[in-house]
């Protein structure tokens, strides 16, 4: 229900934010997300940050199957 | 692929034992799982059920003859996520009352719709709100806008949904749920524990190879044990928690209604609206919207599809009179569909 | 079959087809009328090929090209898949009223620059204009010949199993550029259309392989599309190894954001080639020395089973279906 694309935080301004997916970059808001700063990851899902966010899924890899 | 992961996709494809019935309730995961081919890796043993969380499946026939009266008979600008041009409605979908000239606009983001409505400022722009807690913070953030900049000429129809009641409805389809990442990056994991508290097992799950993998090798682990249990798999992404600024955004705009989902009927509380403050962006108040009964096709069984009950290849007009070029019913339109998945991604059936 | 005409009746998927299928062939079927790229005349001592395609993007002008330069190419390189060498061009304008001749004049001489790439001349042409708002801005047809390349013995219906599957360049990106360039979105990304006239690079690998089964250009319904074509035609299956099918970090990324597969997204300067499994490499190479198709890769294989599909093998080594090429292009967000 909800295709999310982490992205590289490049600039903040009022609310909004550039952000970068590969070298593709849009404007979202970032009214969610309170210090929110240049460099950091997001989750955007339909044209607003909803969380700050580790890019890697490799570490989460790892701390998920020591659940188990 | 990372050893984790690798380790993920053995304990999977080696699991024997009891039947284990796996409830993904989020669209995107559906679409996911076929797309990273994780379905042709289950064993036998292991059966994934699409769940209803696809807001385009769920969403009610008369909500999108709602959306193409807005476009046809009352000359608004109807913008929207393109997953709901092709959603048939009584008559037509609203590609159909785009053909007809309805001014029918796929958008990004709300936002968008805001700017639209900006830019055109003679014409009445009106975003189709669908979605889960997901999506339903940037409906909140484009009233928001549109109040402090003044725009007078936009309004929302909303038909979101949330899912803590539906889980309580659909709790005895499946022995674990895997939920919906980013509904959770939103609400947090308390419905999750609370659910939990119920006997209800279940794992929140990203959306990558490796996290649905990995998410999934958990519950196999987890139901060995015969108890309940809950975790949070998707820890880079979601927090205890959640968004409490998207959580007060949307407590501030919305209160909840009851609502028809799609093939299970009108949960209680389980949709928004807007409260009576901001009645000035309902699309409903502000275009006086007759109560529109949409009517369904009836050999469509996508309600128990939603539910689990069958399969999307146990229906009867799957793949014949229902395909993704000629939907019938919901499941078949969206890509996120159980039945548009099945059809589009199936190897063997 | 619907009762109106659709813009999915004209992406290039299977509504094309059924429209194709139910109108076109029921009143124009003969037997020289192809579904190949270009249609083969045989006049004894010499073959032709013979294409015809019409241009109506909009915007006309985007990064990497204009309207003109896409009329060329798109004709040009459906003669090239058919391995002719191209002589001569007709174009046809229709203008709209208002629009501006220095614009036109861009149009022109892009045209003029890019026949003059690969040696077609221009042999006649059709000027009409259409009062404001009978036509947006500008369309272009162009129809073309060419002498087919006795080495070239190729068809969409020639792919046989155990050949390789190569595509000449990273995949999407007209398709990216264009829905850049309408702006819709509120994306930008460093992207330029592929749009290229690629006849030489037709030439190259001729010259390396003359076992050449099948040559496709992957246009509006891109190379997704093209694959399901030659599955059908051939009556064959195709593996294809998602993580080696070349795609631009920014075109992906442009893809994530809208829910887009770029396997779908048009091309306008890139070939499907289906070759025997040992001339593969050989092709491939001819194919990287030359500009435009640089990063020309294998991407997978033709099989005997699932006759008509396309498969994918995923990044997790398991095997799915690429969805079937469904017409309009949408956004999937919620």
């Amino acid at each position: 229900m909800c295709v999310g694309l982490s992205a590289k935080v490049v600039s903040v301004e009022d609310g909004t934010a550039v952000i970068d997916a590969g070298g593709a970059k849009r404007e979202v808001s970032a009214e969610l997300l309170d210090e929110l700063e240049p460099g950091d990851y997001v989750m955007v899902h339909a044209g607003v940050a909803i969380a700050k966010i580790t890019d890697s899924d490799d570490d989460e890899a790892g701390e998920v199957m020591g659940l188990i | 692929m990372n050893t984790a992961a690798e380790n993920a996709k053995d304990i999977i494809t080696s699991y024997k034992g009891r039947k284990l019935r796996i409830m993904e309730v989020c669209g995107t995961h559906t679409h996911e799982i076929f797309r990273q081919g994780i379905r042709n890796i289950l064993p036998p043993d292991v059966e994934l059920i699409s769940g209803p969380g696809c807001p385009v499946c769920v969403t009610p026939v008369g909500y999108i003859d709602e959306a193409v009266m807005l476009a046809l008979e009352k000359g608004a600008v109807v913008c929207t996520f393109g997953d709901l041009i092709r959603v048939p409605g009584s008559e037509m979908p609203l590609a159909g009352a785009r053909s007809k000239g309805g001014d029918i606009r796929p958008v990004y983001s709300p936002l968008d719709a805001v700017e639209i409505a900006e830019r055109e400022p003679d014409k009445e722009v009106v975003f189709l709100a669908v979605g889960f807690e997901t999506t339903t913070p940037s409906a909140c953030i484009a009233v928001k806008t549109a109040m402090k900049k003044g725009i007078k000429n936009f309004s929302i129809l909303t038909a979101n949904k949330t899912m803590p009641n539906a889980y309580r409805a659909l709790m005895h389809s499946a022995d674990a749920f895997l939920y919906p990442g980013h509904v959770n990056a939103i609400t947090g994991t308390g419905v999750c524990k609370e659910m939990l508290s119920l006997g209800v097992s279940g794992v929140i799950a990203g959306f990558t190879a490796s996290e649905l993998l990995t998410a999934l090798a958990v519950i196999i682990k987890k139901s060995e044990t015969g108890e309940p249990f809950f975790e949070n798999c998707y820890p880079r992404v979601v927090k205890d928690e959640g968004s409490p600024a998207a959580l007060r955004l949307m407590d501030e705009f919305l209160e909840p209604v009851d609502t028809e989902w799609r093939g299970l009927g009108i949960i209680e509380k389980s949709g928004v609206k807007l409260r009576d403050k901001y009645s000035d962006f309902d699309a409903r108040v502000k275009f006086s919207l007759p109560e529109i009964k949409g009517r369904s096709n009836p050999a469509c069984r996508c309600g128990d599809v939603l539910q689990g009950k069958c399969k999307p290849t146990d229906c009867k007009v799957f793949g014949k009179g229902c395909t993704p070029l000629h939907p019938i019913g919901a499941c078949m339109v969206s890509d996120e569909g159980a039945c548009s998945a099945y059809y589009q991604y199936a190897l063997n059936d | 079959m619907d009762k109106n005409i659709t813009l999915a009746h004209g992406a290039g998927g299977r509504q094309t087809n059924e429209l194709i299928e139910s109108v076109f062939k029921a009143h124009f079927a003969n037997d020289t009328l192809t579904a190949d790229d270009a249609a083969i005349l045989d006049f004894g001592e010499v073959k032709l090929a013979f294409s015809t395609d019409g241009f109506i993007v909009s915007p006309y002008e985007f990064p990497g090209g204009n309207i003109g330069k896409l009329s060329i190419c798109g004709t040009v390189n459906d003669l090239a898949c058919m391995g002719a060498k191209p002589e001569y061009l007709t174009c046809a304008f229709v203008i709209e009223e208002g629009f501006p001749v220095d614009k036109l004049e861009e149009i022109a001489a892009a045209m003029e620059k890019t026949a003059a790439e690969v040696g077609v001349k221009f042999a006649a042409g059709d000027t009409k204009v259409a009062g404001k708002g009978q036509v947006d801005k500008i369309f272009i047809t162009t129809t073309g010949v060419g002498r087919v390349d006795e080495r070239a013995k190729t068809s969409g219906a020639f792919a046989k199993p155990g050949d390789a599957v190569i595509v000449s360049g990273d995949i999407g990106r007209h398709g990216c550029t264009i829905l850049l360039a309408r702006d819709e979105y509120g994306i930008s990304a460093d992207v330029t259309s592929d749009c290229a006239p690629l006849w030489h690079n037709v030439e190259a690998m001729l010259a390396a392989s003359e076992d050449i089964h099948v040559i496709r250009d992957a246009t509006r319904g891109g190379v997704g599309t093209v694959l399901y074509e030659i599955a059908g035609q051939s009556n064959v299956g195709i593996e294809i190894e998602s993580e080696k099918v070349p795609v631009a970090d920014e075109v992906k990324g442009v893809c994530g954001m809208l829910g887009l597969d770029p396997l779908y997204l048009a091309c306008e300067g890139r070939l499907v080639i289906i070759v025997p499994q040992e001339d593969a490499v050989k092709v491939r190479d001819a194919l990287r020395s030359c500009r435009y198709s640089k990063n020309a890769e294998i991407i997978g294989t033709v099989t005997e089973s699932d006759p008509g599909k396309v498969i994918l093998k995923t990044a997790i080594g398991a095997k799915t279906l690429l969805p079937q090429p469904r017409g309009e292009l949408l956004p999937r967000i919620c």
